[in-house]
C-alpha cells in the first residue's frame, strides 16, 4: 500500500525512472518532471487532445492517465518525433499545409495522425474527421488538418513506393 | 501598372512553423521559475452575496500550504486594488461582496500546485446572499444594483462624466443621431420592429489564462498569456505607484487568445501575491475556470425600420442593451464601437442609436473576435431579410438599393474609403451561384440559402511603435510588441520589413514583447494590427534604410552598391560593431464623435467588411440541420500573406460558426451549469460543413502598409445572420435568438403551427 | 462542502482476488476499484469523486481478461478488462455483433477507447454512456464476484438510479457474455442536439428478431435522457408479433413516448426529446426492418 513510488519506463527510446506521487498524472509528470512542454494539458477531460502520448504505441490522453502506471511501458511523445534534424514526415506535412495557428494543439494533431496513418495509410475524408473528432482546434485549422493528412499519406505512400 | 514585391504578398510559412510541430513553441502555460509558488483560486458560490466571515483555517493546515490570500492580505501591497481598462471595478479578490458566481474570493499559494488545489477545497465563507440580476434589459431599470457607484478609469476622457453616478447599472450609453428617425419613421410607408438576442460565449483559448509574476528587489516582471503586455504594463504601474520602468511585462507566443487575453486580467493578481510573499508565483486557470474569466457580451437589440414601397430604407433605430456582467471590462468600448455600426453598412438618412453597457451578476464579458460587430449584424442582416420576407423584394437586391458605398457618409457622418461591400457582396453571390436553380429539397428535408453583409469600425485612436535594429553583420531583428497568437504577425511582420529592407523575410528575427525591449504598442486586438504596427514597421524599415544609406554615404560608398551590409560597419566602425536602429511609430487620424450625436469625420482608420454566404438542410420532422455550404468573403485590402490571410478567414469563420450553433453559456439562476469543453461545444471537425469557402476582393486600402488591412475579424461579422436567414428560407420560421438549435427551430415550429 | 484535489489516496494493485476483496471490502465508500480508469480520473478531476484508495484490476487474472467463443458457439465471453480498442478490433465481435464498432465510431474518442474498460464501463451507470443500453439490447448479462461469492446478473438488472448500480460493496464485474443470436438485427442510434461530437440527448438501441416484415421478438432500450438505460417495454409488447407498417410503428412510438418521462437538461427540453424519441423510434425500426428485408 503506497501513495509514493518509482516508476521506470521508456522515454522516447531512453530508459528512465522517477519517483511519482498517487495523483500525479502523465501529462504533469511529464512537464514538471521531465521538463517536456509539448504535451500540454488543456480541457482536462481527455477529449481535446493536447496531451495526446503513445503508451506501447497506443495514443491516450496523459491528462486521465495517473503516472504510476507508466511503470513498464514505452512512452513517445511529440519530442520524439523527429529523428534528429529530421521531421516526422508528418510533422513537414504539417508544416507544409499549414495546419496550425496558435500550435498549442499541434502535437496532439500530429500524434494522432501519425497512428492513423500507421493503421491506415489511405484514409478517406470521413474516416479522418472521425479519426480527428477528438482534437480540438480553438484556431479551427480544421481545412489544413485535412489537408496535412492527405499529404503525409501521400508522402508515406510514395516513401513505402520507393523502398526496393 | 502593379506593383512588383519581394516580400510581401507571398504566402511564405509561419516563421516558427517548425517550432510548433515539434512541441517546442514557447508559451508561458510550462514556464517554471526557481522558488515559484502555484496559486489556486478559490470561487465565490453565490451570485450576488455579502461576504460575511472566510474561514481559512483548514486550507492553513494543510501541510505545504504557504499562504491564504484574501483582499485584506492584498490590501497591504495595494492600498486600491480595483483594476479594469474603462472602468477602475474590479477588485483583486472579491471585497466585501461577490458579484457573480465563480469570482476569485481567496487564492491559495503552495509550492506543489495540487497542494494548492485540495487546499482551496477547504476554505469556507459565510455568505449573506442578495438579490441578483441576471438579463440585460431587467438590469436597465432594476433597483438592484451591481455597484453602488460607477468608477470609471481616467484613461478615457469621455467617460469621465460618469464619475460618482450612483442609482444605475448602466455603465454607458453610447448616443448616436443623424437626420430625424421619428420624422422619417412618420413618412415611411412601412415601419418594421424586431427584437434580436445573442447570448452568452466564451473565447475558450486551448493555453488557459496563465500569469506568472516575480518581483526581485524594486522590479516587477510578469510573464504572461497576454495580448497588450503595454497595457498591463501601465495598469500594474498604476496599481503600484511605481514608475513603469519598474515593470517589465513578457510575452512569449500565446495558445490562442480571440480577444480574451486583453487589458488585464490574471496579472493584477499575481503581481499582488508576488509582493505579498516575494517569491515567483503562478497561476494557471483550468478550462473550467476559463469561463468565470472574460465571456462575449450577450446583447439584446430592437431594431426599427421604416421603408418605403420601392424598397428604399427611410429611418432606422437601435437600442441595444448589452449585458457587461459583474464588470466593465472594455464593455464600454464594447458598446460603442459595435454601436455606431449597428444600423448595418445601408446609406440611412435617419438613424438614432442607443447602445448601452448594462452590469449584471453574470461573468464579465469583454472583447471576444469582432468587438460586438456580430452580435449587431446577427440583428441587422435578420432584420433586413424579414423586411425583404415581409414586403414581398428580392433580398439581395433590396440590400444592393440600400448599400453604402465608397464616399457616402456612414451613420457616424464618416466617409466611408475602401469599404469593398458592394464587390465582396458579388463575389459572394457568384461563388454561391446565387441566380441559378436552388434545390430546395424534397420530402423531409427542405433546402434554404442566406446571405448576410457585414462591417465594422476599428478601435481608433491607438498607437504602435516598431524598432528595426540592423546588426553590424547585416541581420535584423524586428522589435514589436505585437503578440503572435496564432494569427501569423511574426510572419506578417517580418515580410513588411523584409519588403522594405529588400530582406529575406526568413532570415529576419521577431523579438517578442519584453516592455524592457519593445516599444509600445495598444494591444493585438480588432483587427488593428496588420494596419497600425504594419505601418509602423514600415516606417521603422525605411527610417532604417535610409539612416543605412547615410552611414554607406558617410564612409563614401556608391548608395546602391552590392557590397554586403557588413562591409559599411567594419568601414564605419573598423570592426563589425554598432548598429542602425530604426524607429517607426503610428497613430492614424481620429476625430472624436460627439458625445450626444456620435457624428465624427474620422471615427475609425479602416473599414473592416465581410459577407457571408450559408446552405442549411433541415429535417422538418427532427428540425435538426446541417450547415452544407459556407461561404466568407472579406475585403482585407492587399493579402500580405494570402495563405495566413485566409487561413485567418477560416478560422474566424469557424469560430462564429460554434457561437452561431452550438455555443451557449447555459445559466441556472446564476450558476453557469457547462463550464467545461463536455458540455460547452465547441467545433470540431465533425460540425465542419462539407463546403467551406474564403475569399478575398480584389482590393487595397489605400493608407495600408502596402496595402493590407486586418483580417482577423471580418469574418465573424456577418457569419449568425447567414446562417439564420438560410434557415429561415429553408423553414420559414424565423430563429431571434442566437444560438440556432434544432430545438430553437422545433419551438418555433410549434408556435408557427399554434 | 466537498473537498478538492487529487491527493490524499493510495494505489494498490492486488494479484489475487482474495487480496481484491481484503481491500476493497472496508465500508469505506472511497475506495473504489480501478480498470480503465477514465471515468474515475473525469470525476475525481471535477471533483465529484475523492478517493482514498484505488484498488486497480489490472494484474488481476484470467478471469478479467480474454475474449472468446464458447464451445457451442452460443455466446461470446469478453473479459471485462478489455479496451473497447480491443472490442474495435475484434474480427469475432465483427462477425457476431456488427453493432459493436458502429458504436465506437462516434464513442468518446480513440484514446478514450484505448484506455476504457467493458467492465468499469458497465460499473460506472452515468446514464449518458453508449454502451450500456446497447449491452442490454443484446441480452448481455455479466458474470459478478464478491466477497461472498459469484453471481450473474443482466446488464438490464445492473441499473438502479442515476450512477447507482446493483454492485454491493467489493462486487467485481469480471466478464460480460452475450449471446449470439444470427437472426436478430441490432442498431445504436446516437441522438446529439448540438455539436456532431457530444453526449447524447438520447440513446436508443434496439435489437429484432424479424421474419419477413413481422417481429418476432425485440429489445428497445433508451439512455441518456432517463436516470439509467430503460428498456420501453410498452413499446415492445406494441410491436411484438406483429407486421411493421406506418400504422404499427405510430401506435408504438406512442407507447414509446408514454411509457418514460423524459428529462430536461442542457441537450434538449422534455419536450423535445420526446419528440425526438417519437421519430428515431421509428426510423431505427424502420431502417432495420429494410436492411433485413429489403422491399
Amino acid at each position: 500500500m503506497s501513495d509514493i513510488r518509482t516508476i521506470r519506463f521508456t522515454l522516447n527510446g531512453t530508459k528512465v525512472s522517477k519517483v511519482v506521487e498517487a495523483h500525479e498524472t502523465v501529462v504533469d509528470v511529464l512537464t514538471r518532471k521531465f521538463d517536456l512542454s509539448g504535451t500540454r494539458e488543456s480541457c482536462r477531460q481527455g477529449l481535446c487532445g493536447c496531451c495526446t502520448i503513445y503508451v506501447d504505441s497506443n495514443p491516450v490522453s496523459s491528462c486521465l492517465m495517473l503516472a504510476w502506471f507508466l511503470d513498464g511501458t514505452d512512452v513517445r511523445t511529440i519530442e520524439g518525433l523527429a529523428d534528429g534534424d529530421t521531421l516526422d514526415p508528418v510533422q513537414e506535412a504539417f508544416i507544409e499545409a499549414g495546419a496550425f495557428q496558435c500550435g498549442f494543439c499541434t502535437s496532439g494533431f500530429i500524434m494522432m495522425v501519425k497512428h492513423l496513418l500507421s493503421e491506415n495509410p489511405d484514409p478517406s475524408d470521413e474516416e479522418i474527421r472521425h479519426r480527428l473528432a477528438g482534437n480540438l482546434c480553438r484556431c479551427s485549422a480544421y481545412p489544413e488538418i485535412m489537408d496535412a493528412v492527405k499529404i503525409a499519406a501521400a508522402k508515406a505512400r510514395s516513401v513505402a513506393k520507393a523502398r526496393p | 501598372m502593379t506593383e512588383v514585391f519581394t516580400s510581401v504578398g507571398r504566402s511564405i510559412p509561419r516563421l516558427e512553423a517548425r517550432d510548433k510541430v515539434t512541441g517546442r513553441t514557447e508559451y508561458v502555460h510550462h514556464l517554471r521559475l526557481p522558488r515559484m509558488l502555484y496559486g489556486k483560486i478559490f470561487r465565490s458560490a453565490y451570485p450576488h452575496a455579502r461576504i460575511k466571515s472566510v474561514d481559512k483555517s483548514a486550507a492553513e493546515a494543510i501541510e505545504g500550504v504557504f499562504r491564504v490570500v484574501t483582499i485584506d492580505d492584498i490590501r497591504t501591497v495595494i492600498p486600491h486594488p480595483y483594476y479594469g481598462p474603462a472602468f477602475h471595478d474590479q477588485p483583486i479578490l472579491a471585497d466585501g461582496k461577490t458579484r457573480f458566481s465563480g469570482e476569485p474570493l481567496a487564492v491559495v499559494l503552495a509550492e506543489d500546485p495540487s497542494i494548492a488545489e485540495e487546499a482551496a477545497g477547504l476554505i469556507t465563507v459565510e455568505y449573506e446572499e442578495i438579490p441578483a440580476v441576471f438579463d440585460e434589459v431587467e438590469a436597465m431599470t432594476s433597483d438592484v444594483l451591481v455597484h453602488d457607484e460607477l468608477k470609471p478609469a481616467s484613461t478615457f476622457a469621455d467617460l469621465k462624466h460618469l464619475k460618482g453616478r450612483k442609482g444605475t447599472n448602466i455603465a454607458l450609453d453610447h448616443k448616436l443621431l443623424r437626420g430625424d428617425p421619428e420624422a422619417g419613421f412618420a413618412k415611411s410607408d412601412f415601419v418594421f420592429e424586431h427584437v434580436f438576442r445573442s447570448q452568452q460565449v466564451m473565447h475558450t483559448p486551448m493555453e488557459p489564462f496563465v500569469s506568472v509574476a516575480d518581483v526581485t528587489g524594486d522590479r516587477m516582471t510578469l510573464h504572461t498569456a497576454s495580448q497588450g503586455p503595454s497595457f498591463v504594463r501601465i495598469e500594474i504601474a498604476r496599481l503600484l505607484g511605481w514608475p513603469e520602468n519598474r515593470v517589465r511585462v513578457k510575452v512569449p507566443f500565446l495558445g490562442g487568445g480571440f480577444g480574451g487575453k486583453l487589458y488585464i486580467k490574471l496579472e493584477a493578481l499575481v503581481t499582488a501575491l508576488s509582493l505579498l510573499v516575494r517569491r515567483p508565483v503562478k497561476i494557471s486557470l483550468t478550462m473550467e475556470e476559463q469561463f468565470f474569466m472574460v465571456t462575449r457580451h450577450p446583447c439584446t437589440f430592437r431594431i426599427k425600420s421604416g421603408v418605403n414601397k420601392d424598397g428604399k430604407i427611410i429611418a432606422r433605430t437601435c437600442d441595444i442593451a448589452w449585458n457587461g456582467g459583474a464588470y466593465a471590462d472594455i464593455g464600454p468600448r464594447v458598446t460603442q464601437k459595435a454601436g455606431f455600426t449597428s444600423a448595418g453598412p445601408y446609406d440611412i438618412e435617419n438613424v438614432r442609436i442607443r447602445s448601452s453597457a448594462v452590469y449584471t451578476n453574470r461573468p464579465p464579458a469583454g472583447a471576444l473576435r469582432g468587438f460586438g460587430a456580430p452580435q449587431t449584424a446577427w440583428a441587422y442582416e435578420r432584420h433586413m431579410d424579414m423586411i425583404a420576407e415581409e414586403m414581398g423584394l428580392d433580398k439581395v437586391e433590396f440590400r444592393r438599393q440600400n448599400l453604402l458605398r465608397d464616399g457616402r457618409p456612414q451613420a457616424s457622418g464618416t466617409i466611408l474609403v475602401d469599404a469593398a461591400i458592394e464587390k465582396s457582396l458579388d463575389k459572394l453571390l457568384d461563388i454561391m451561384k446565387w441566380n441559378q436553380p436552388f434545390d430546395r429539397g424534397s420530402g423531409r428535408i427542405r433546402r434554404g440559402r442566406g446571405i448576410a453583409v457585414g462591417f465594422k469600425g476599428i478601435t481608433s485612436p491607438t498607437t504602435s511603435v516598431a524598432i528595426v535594429n540592423l546588426y553590424a553583420d547585416g541581420s535584423c531583428g524586428l522589435f514589436i510588441g505585437t503578440v503572435d497568437m496564432g494569427q501569423g504577425s511574426d510572419t506578417v511582420m517580418a515580410q513588411i520589413a523584409g519588403e522594405v529592407l529588400g530582406f529575406d523575410p526568413t532570415t529576419i528575427k521577431v523579438i517578442h514583447s519584453d516592455t524592457d525591449v519593445t516599444p509600445y504598442d495598444m494591444g493585438t486586438l480588432g483587427s488593428r494590427s496588420t494596419f497600425h504596427m504594419g505601418t509602423a514597421v514600415r516606417l521603422a524599415a525605411e527610417d532604417a534604410k535610409k539612416k543605412l544609406a547615410e552611414l554607406a554615404a558617410s564612409v563614401g560608398m556608391v548608395p546602391g552598391s552590392n557590397q554586403p551590409i557588413s562591409e559599411i560597419f567594419e568601414r564605419r566602425y573598423g570592426m563589425r560593431a554598432g548598429n542602425v536602429i530604426g524607429v517607426g511609430s503610428f497613430i492614424p487620424e481620429y476625430q472624436k464623435p460627439d458625445p450626444e450625436t456620435g457624428q465624427s469625420l474620422k471615427v475609425t482608420p479602416f473599414w473592416g467588411v465581410g459577407t457571408n454566404g450559408a446552405e442549411v438542410e433541415v429535417d422538418m420532422e427532427t428540425c435538426q440541420f446541417t450547415v452544407t455550404k459556407l461561404v466568407n468573403v472579406a475585403d482585407i485590402g492587399r493579402p500580405l500573406n494570402p495563405k495566413l490571410a485566409l487561413q485567418q478567414l477560416s478560422g474566424a469563420g469557424i469560430m462564429q460558426y460554434g457561437f452561431t450553433t452550438t455555443e451557449n453559456m447555459i445559466f441556472k439562476e446564476g450558476q453557469l451549469t457547462n463550464a467545461s469543453l463536455a458540455d460547452y461545444k465547441i467545433p470540431g471537425l465533425l460540425d465542419m460543413p462539407r463546403e467551406w469557402i474564403n475569399e478575398f476582393t480584389d482590393s487595397i486600402q489605400h493608407d495600408g502598409p502596402f496595402g493590407g488591412k486586418g483580417a482577423g475579424e471580418t469574418t465573424t461579422i456577418a457569419l449568425s445572420p447567414a446562417i439564420g436567414n438560410a434557415i429561415a428560407d429553408a423553414t420559414g420560421v424565423q430563429l431571434m435568438d442566437l444560438p440556432c438549435t434544432a430545438e430553437s427551430i422545433f419551438q418555433a415550429l410549434k408556435r408557427a403551427k399554434a | 462542502m466537498e473537498v478538492a484535489g487529487l491527493r490524499g489516496f493510495d494505489i494498490v494493485e492486488p494479484s489475487s482476488l482474495e487480496e481484491a476483496f481484503g481491500l476493497l471490502g472496508t465500508g469505506d465508500p472511497a475506495v473504489r476499484p480501478m480498470g480503465g480508469g477514465t471515468a474515475l480520473m473525469l470525476m475525481m478531476k471535477s471533483e465529484l469523486f475523492k478517493p482514498t484508495r484505488l484498488v486497480s484490476l489490472r494484474k488481476l487474472g484470467e478471469p478479467f481478461h480474454g475474449l472468446g467463443e464458447s464451445a457451442d458457439g452460443k455466446w461470446v465471453r469478453i473479459g471485462a478488462l478489455n479496451t473497447f480498442s480491443m472490442l474495435d478490433h475484434s474480427p469475432l465481435m465483427k462477425s457476431h455483433f456488427p453493432i459493436i464498432s458502429r458504436t465506437m465510431n462516434t464513442l468518446a474518442n480513440l484514446r478514450v477507447r484505448n484506455v476504457a474498460s467493458v467492465g468499469g464501463n458497465l460499473a460506472h451507470g452515468d446514464p449518458h454512456l453508449d454502451l450500456p443500453p446497447v449491452w442490454m439490447a443484446l441480452d448481455g448479462e455479466v458474470r459478478i464476484v464478491g466477497p461472498s461469492g459469484e453471481r450473474v446478473s443482466a446488464v438490464a438488472d445492473l441499473y438502479k438510479g442515476y450512477y447507482e448500480t446493483t454492485l454491493e460493496e467489493g462486487e467485481l464485474i469480471t466478464e460480460l457474455r452475450v449471446p449470439v443470436k444470427p437472426d436478430w438485427k441490432s442498431s445504436y442510434t446516437k441522438v446529439t442536439t448540438r455539436a456532431a461530437h457530444d453526449w447524447p440527448a438520447i440513446g436508443l438501441a434496439i435489437s429484432v428478431q424479424l421474419s419477413g416484415r413481422q417481429i418476432q421478438d425485440l429489445r428497445i432500450v433508451l439512455s441518456a435522457a432517463l436516470d439509467k438505460p430503460t428498456r420501453l417495454t410498452a413499446a415492445e409488447t406494441v410491436l411484438r408479433g406483429r407486421d411493421i407498417g406506418e400504422a404499427l410503428l405510430r401506435e408504438a412510438a406512442d407507447a414509446a413516448t408514454e411509457e418514460v418521462e423524459l428529462e430536461t437538461d442542457n441537450r434538449g427540453s422534455q419536450e423535445y426529446k420526446t419528440h425526438l424519441l417519437r421519430i428515431y423510434v421509428t426510423r431505427a425500426l424502420q431502417d432495420l426492418v429494410s436492411e433485413a428485408a429489403p422491399k
